[in-house]
């Protein structure tokens, strides 16, 4: 269908007209009501002599006005929560810029302006000829760009039907419910998806790890992952180590605190092997080979025992390096290793110390008392041994035993840094010089991305980074720490749960996908039948010990993609589309712009976008809640998600009432749960008490704890609103949204969520144990077997994710098509220049782009900023085609039973696999190239 | 009283992210005719920048006389192309998303392609605009003397209304910062947001920095920054000073990490050669690296540097220092 043609004209467009002369038009008609205007009267006095010569000035003293001013921001997940002025005029938004209304934290730089040159493009971009503008249905095969446009009331009681058939059939499970970048961290649309999830029990997949980004090494050593501070942390430290990072590129109204800390004498050393922007600004620039990071943490772990530069007092108290471990199992030393089971149990079980005072065995303070509220990691008058071997008289004889600090030093032992500067390509001198920089300062930080989080043992380079903070007593002061990430905790998703009781159904994205997306399959073609069993026996087996969920009972047969381009960032790529999209009984979208998961959809539902609803924002970069105001109504027929998702629930609870269908019986988590479809649209609006996304908002604020309780007319009168304890740069204030619990264990000495109450950088399970994971040490990165260049990829500058990727100005800002940088010695051997076009390939698959050499990237590896949509390379292949790693599974990470160890969504459940593989490349040849626009 | 309005681009706290630019744009060329415009810039350096090779083109002042300048291509800048997202997602016509015409050059085609070899490879961003020079060469190029400098803040305009296109200024500027509209027949440039500094408001570019690295205010002002960075510390030079146009925008010079030695142990020796930072900023460059790395140093050691606190601006506000702007 072509869009011109209308079934009915909405009232935003003259029926006449093509959407993009439509759209062009009511940009242009400011300006040319400008430029027609006679210069105003009310300007300021004009030079006498040259009143007629200098008259052309007002044309731009006119362009420099609006009629209304609104307070708004991007909602998506960049987390970037910057206040903005959006200005209107002529009924449209003409520009905006940045509020600028900030203070501090602590003595560091104020907060503001905040913004990005995205942000500054979506008074343009929200008008761009990519926008969905009224509901569409998909007319023959999917994905052919066909579409039939339809009511809403069509489009949800179609919907509705198909949903109500399943659900009958089924169950809710068989539905998918996902949220993306468009709209996860708006806090009102995610909080109307939830309610409307826990009403309906659709199931809805995480996007933490299903996209790679669980940071899941916290969670294993400090039993949390909500650990990171404000961007103002970064200027309290006096070494930060950049790793696993590019802020310059991926936090762009952060960056500025990097900088002004070098400025303040903070040594600021970046770590990435290909030379990227925030090495460009840094006082150190370290380049390990790709995949080689832990061997140099671990390196440096090294540096710091050989060279006793760690702080003792603070190891002994806070973290399990001077637990006992026996000898011969290699297990820590427990109560039952005393007792009996049950007698060690009653005990409170618990774990044990060498008291140097009384040179003897000691329970190890804070460990094994459960709940219990008295338990402190204070250690009194006990001395815990840090060195030593001793024999202890257990149950069943003398056992051998020795300190985790012990096995730490053997450990650290295989990292010396000559050894490890073979594999990084580090100087040892380097090592030790950032080792003894980082030992030295008072604090110390790393600030991280979610990259570590993509590569398979990821986890074991943040269990190392903690181990480098932890030796250095660098956890829990200001200035301190590993930070990644923050987010609000839980308390703003009541509104998804009240007056229903929580029956939501959140699973992990990546066993969903394993499940549904025939990765084993993926895994046998790449890596071979034996690889691929493997994996999946412990997979198998960790779901038969009850330690996950099974998803594979029932089959995925219907898919929301809320805001979500899911068929974008999924690994596999093309291939996703096909072994699962394609599986799907219904695919229904929910965006504002066309993408390629849309255009495989079955409905496209057009959603608001950030200039034209009402919502709010909580990110912890900044101690600040931000607002989202309608500066205009939606284009065409467009609704915001808690319209969207009220549009569903009415049409679900009509036609099941017109239908008869009863309450239908449903489990979550082991629970039974009875679902009535015809009472939809009464729970999800209280019973008609919640009218607007703006209601939603005041409800989140008025039950958040740390917002101040203040109308939601005066947040979007203000723009931003400080949250309470704030003042100081980390989340120390136990009444603030993003307190972090590590800042209790340390100041005062509350026991950690871990097995042993301590930070955990021993794991004693039998799966680390088996996979020699207990603690930290570098394993090699996967090798896709005859393809010698490693890949890597990053969140982009001119983009957030797939979003505004593109702009057509962006573009022009770039090379107006993908790109992929190369060392001109890699082009050179391979006949490339600058500009060609590439096919880059490796046994899972191929895609093409654009040559774009610089001396930057280091040799033998390519570097591709990620979030480019299928849509924009040839056969609709993204880089996904290269990434073999997709279902890769690692079995530590579907362990569970011990303690921190075990299935939590959103805190412990295994990541996507995005970075670990190889691949080739070459000049693509002319058929691909032959008959492409000059 | 003439005075000049200024502006310190500090580049070594510079990440290319383009907001400058985007601000910009949208606020003064979105207009027919403009497309191809960006009266502010940022070009990954060494390169040859936007538009391509302009400091081979030619312009300024050469032993007191006009030096010749080249007339650059509308192509020689790229263009801002529409994308076929019509044809793609709404009308079933074309498969891939692209741009309707295929970029050749752009105004950031080399972004971040670095210079020299792995691992002491170097690259920086430079920002542009027009340099409201004190004496600047399009003003005396024009013959229908269209182009003025005001007096109240020394900011140069063309007039649009005299102007008649004749495009002696585009090549007359050597920093190639003057467009010629080719629907109005008219040459257009940077106004350094003169309505807003009449309102004691900064140029867009600088007010909308995210990084945080461009202040505003007055040469004469001293006790502004501008004339602190400028007079008194050194440390803020024009661009190509050889172009003899007085520029009045000024760079704080980047210093990037150290290079490796043939080791692979860091060395002493800086990460970009200082020869072509002297190409760029002139000789004084050399004083300027100094100061820079002295006052560093004095915060590493834990003592005081006004130098460095000026340049980390706690309060953002601070940077900019625009007393009105009046036409008596």
């Amino acid at each position: 269908m072509k869009r011109t043609q209308k079934m009915a004209s909405p009232p935003q467009m003259p029926a006449s007209k093509g959407r993009r002369t439509f759209l062009r038009q009511l940009l242009a008609s400011s300006t040319l009501l400008t430029l027609n205007h006679a210069p105003i009267a009310a300007s300021a006095p004009q030079p006498s002599g040259e009143k007629a010569y200098r008259n052309f000035e007002d044309i731009y003293r006119k362009k420099w006005t609006w009629d209304r001013v609104v307070r708004g921001t991007h909602g998506t997940n960049c987390a970037g929560n910057c206040a903005f002025n959006v200005y209107v005029k002529d009924g449209i938004v003409w520009r905006e810029e940045q509020q600028g209304v900030y203070g501090s934290s602590g003595d560091a730089p104020d907060y503001g302006p905040r913004g990005c040159q995205k942000g500054l493009r979506h008074s343009k971009y929200m008008y761009g000829s990519q926008r969905v503008l009224y509901p569409m249905k998909s007319i023959g095969e999917r994905g052919n760009g066909k579409w039939e446009r339809i009511s809403w009331h069509q489009a949800t009681t179609e919907i509705a039907d198909k949903f109500l058939d399943l659900v009958v059939a089924h169950g809710p499970e068989c539905i998918s419910y996902g949220s993306g970048t468009q709209m996860a961290l708006k806090r009102a649309s995610f909080c109307s998806l939830a309610r409307f999830a826990n009403i309906t029990g659709v199931t809805v997949p995480e996007f933490l790890s299903g996209v790679g980004d669980l940071p899941s090494g916290i969670q294993m050593t400090l039993g949390q992952i909500h650990t990171s501070d404000t961007m103002a942390a970064v200027y309290k430290s006096r070494c930060v180590l950049v790793w696993m990072s590019n802020p310059a590129v991926t936090r762009i109204p952060d960056a500025h605190f990097f900088w002004d800390a070098k400025y303040n004498g903070t040594e600021v050393i970046a770590i990435s092997p290909e030379f990227t922007p925030t090495a460009m600004h840094s006082s150190l620039w370290v380049n390990p080979k790709p995949g080689t990071d832990t061997a140099l943490a671990m390196a440096m772990v090294n540096v710091i025992l050989e060279e006793r530069l760690f702080k003792a007092n603070y190891i002994r108290e806070q973290s399990d390096l001077p637990l006992l471990v026996r000898m011969d199992n290699k297990r820590f030393l427990r109560a039952e290793d005393f007792a009996t089971q049950s007698d060690a149990t009653a005990d409170g079980g618990g774990f044990y110390i060498w008291d140097e005072a009384t040179d003897s065995v000691a329970r190890a303070p804070g460990s094994g008392t459960g709940n219990d509220q008295a338990a402190t990691l204070k250690l009194g008058k006990l001395r815990p041994a840090l060195e030593g071997r001793w024999r202890v008289q257990g149950l069943d004889g003398v056992i051998e035993v020795t300190t985790a600090f012990e096995l730490l030093k053997v450990r650290a032992a295989e990292h010396a840094p000559e050894l490890m500067s073979e594999l990084t390509g580090v100087n040892a001198n380097v090592i030790r010089k950032i080792a003894r920089t980082f030992a030295a300062a008072e604090p110390a930080m790393i600030f991280s991305g979610y990259a570590a989080c993509k590569w398979l043992h990821g986890d074991i380079l943040q269990r190392s980074m903690l181990l480098l903070l932890s030796l250095t007593g660098n956890i829990g002061p200001e200035g301190g720490g590993l930070q990644i990430g923050n987010s609000a905790k839980t308390q703003t998703m009541a509104f998804a749960f009240d007056g229903i009781g929580v029956a939501f159904r959140g699973i992990s994205g990546t066993t969903w996908d394993y499940d549904h997306a025939k990765m084993k399959q993926l895994n046998q073609e790449t890596y071979g039948k034996k690889l691929a069993q493997e994996f999946d026996d412990y997979y198998q087996e960790s779901i038969r010990k009850g330690w996950y969920p099974s998803h594979s009972s029932k089959g995925w047969k219907m898919g929301f993609f809320a805001g979500n381009n899911g068929a974008n960032w999924r690994a596999s790529g093309k291939r996703w589309r096909k072994s699962a999209l394609e599986e799907l009984e219904l695919i229904v979208s929910l965006v504002p712009d066309a993408g390629v998961t849309s255009h495989y959809s079955d409905y496209v539902l057009p959603i608001a976008h950030h200039y034209e609803r009402a919502d709010m924002m909580l990110q912890s970069r900044t101690p600040y809640v931000q607002v989202l105001d309608v500066a205009v109504p939606p284009l065409g027929e467009a609704v915001d998600d808690w319209e969207a998702n009220r549009l569903l629930a009415e049409a679900i609870g009509r036609r099941a009432k017109e239908r008869g269908i009863g309450i239908i019986d449903d489990v979550i988590d082991g629970r039974r749960v009875q679902r009535d479809y015809r009472r939809c649209l009464e729970l999800y609006t209280m019973n008609g008490k919640i009218k607007s996304a703006k209601d939603v908002c005041q409800y989140i604020i008025d039950t958040t704890p740390g917002i101040p309780k203040i109308p939601f007319a005066e947040l979007a009168e203000k723009g931003v609103v400080r949250v309470n304890g704030s003042e100081r740069t980390t989340w120390d204030d136990k009444e603030t949204t993003y307190h972090s619990e590590v800042f209790e264990s340390v100041r005062d000495k509350v026991p950690y969520q871990t097995v042993s109450g301590r930070q955990s950088f021993y794991i004693d399970h039998e799966w680390f144990l088996e996979f020699d994971e207990a603690l930290p040490a570098h394993k090699k990165p996967l090798h896709n077997e005859g393809y010698p260049l490693r890949m890597m990829m990053g969140h982009a500058r001119h983009g957030i994710h797939s979003m505004w990727r593109d702009d057509s100005f962006l573009l022009s800002l770039q090379r107006g098509e993908p790109d992929i940088y190369i060392n001109p010695d890699d082009a050179a051997e391979r006949d490339v220049k600058d500009g060609d076009t590439v096919r880059i390939f490796n046994d899972a698959g191929e895609f093409f782009a654009m040559a774009h050499l610089s001396a930057g990237i280091q040799p033998s590896m390519l570097f591709m900023y990620h979030g480019w949509d299928p849509m924009m390379f040839r056969n609709r292949q993204n880089f996904g085609a290269v990434i073999s790693t997709a279902g890769l599974i690692k079995p530590t990470s579907m362990a569970g039973g011990y303690g921190q160890i075990g299935y939590k969504p959103a805190r412990f459940s295994p990541n996507q696999t995005y970075k670990d593989f190889t691949c080739d490349f070459e000049k693509a040849s002319e058929e691909v190239t032959a008959g492409e626009p000059a | 009283m003439a005075r000049q309005v200024a502006m310190v681009i500090d580049l070594n706290k510079c990440i290319g992210c383009h907001t400058c630019t985007t601000a910009c744009k949208s606020l003064w060329t979105d207009e027919p005719g403009q497309e191809y415009m960006l009266w502010h810039n940022v070009e990954t350096k060494p390169g040859p920048g936007y538009p391509e090779n302009w400091e081979a083109s030619g312009g300024g002042w050469e032993n007191g006389q006009l030096k010749p300048g080249q007339l650059m291509s509308k192509e020689s800048h790229g263009t801002e192309c529409s994308v076929n997202h019509e044809a793609v997602f709404f009308d079933a016509s074309e498969i891939r998303l692209r741009q309707d015409e295929k970029m050749k050059v752009g105004s950031n085609w080399n972004e971040d392609s670095s210079s020299g070899e792995y691992p002491n490879n170097y690259h920086f961003y430079l920002p542009r605009l027009c340099n409201h020079c004190t004496k600047p060469s399009c003003l005396e190029a024009c013959p229908v003397r269209a182009i003025y400098k005001r007096e109240e803040d020394g900011v140069v305009l063309i007039d649009q209304d005299k102007c008649q296109g004749l495009r002696a200024c585009n090549t007359a500027c050597p920093y190639k910062k003057i467009y010629y509209n080719h629907v109005t027949k008219k040459s257009q440039k940077c106004i350094f947001c003169f309505p807003r500094l009449e309102k004691g408001e900064a140029p867009a570019c600088a007010k909308q920095c995210p990084g945080k690295l461009r202040f505003v205010g007055f040469l004469e002002d001293e006790d502004g920054p501008i004339h602190k960075l400028v007079y008194e510390w050194k440390v803020a030079l024009p661009l190509h000073p050889e172009y003899g146009t007085e520029p009045n925008v000024f760079y704080v010079p980047p210093i990037l990490p150290n290079a490796y030695d043939d080791n692979g142990d860091i060395s002493d020796d800086p990460r970009v050669p200082i020869e072509y930072l002297r190409q760029l900023f002139g000789e004084e460059v050399d004083g300027a690296l100094i100061t820079l790395d002295v006052e560093m140093e004095r915060k590493k050691q834990g003592k005081s540097s006004q130098l460095m606190d000026l340049l980390i601006a706690k309060d953002w506000k601070s940077m900019f220092n625009i007393p009105d702007v009046r036409i008596e």
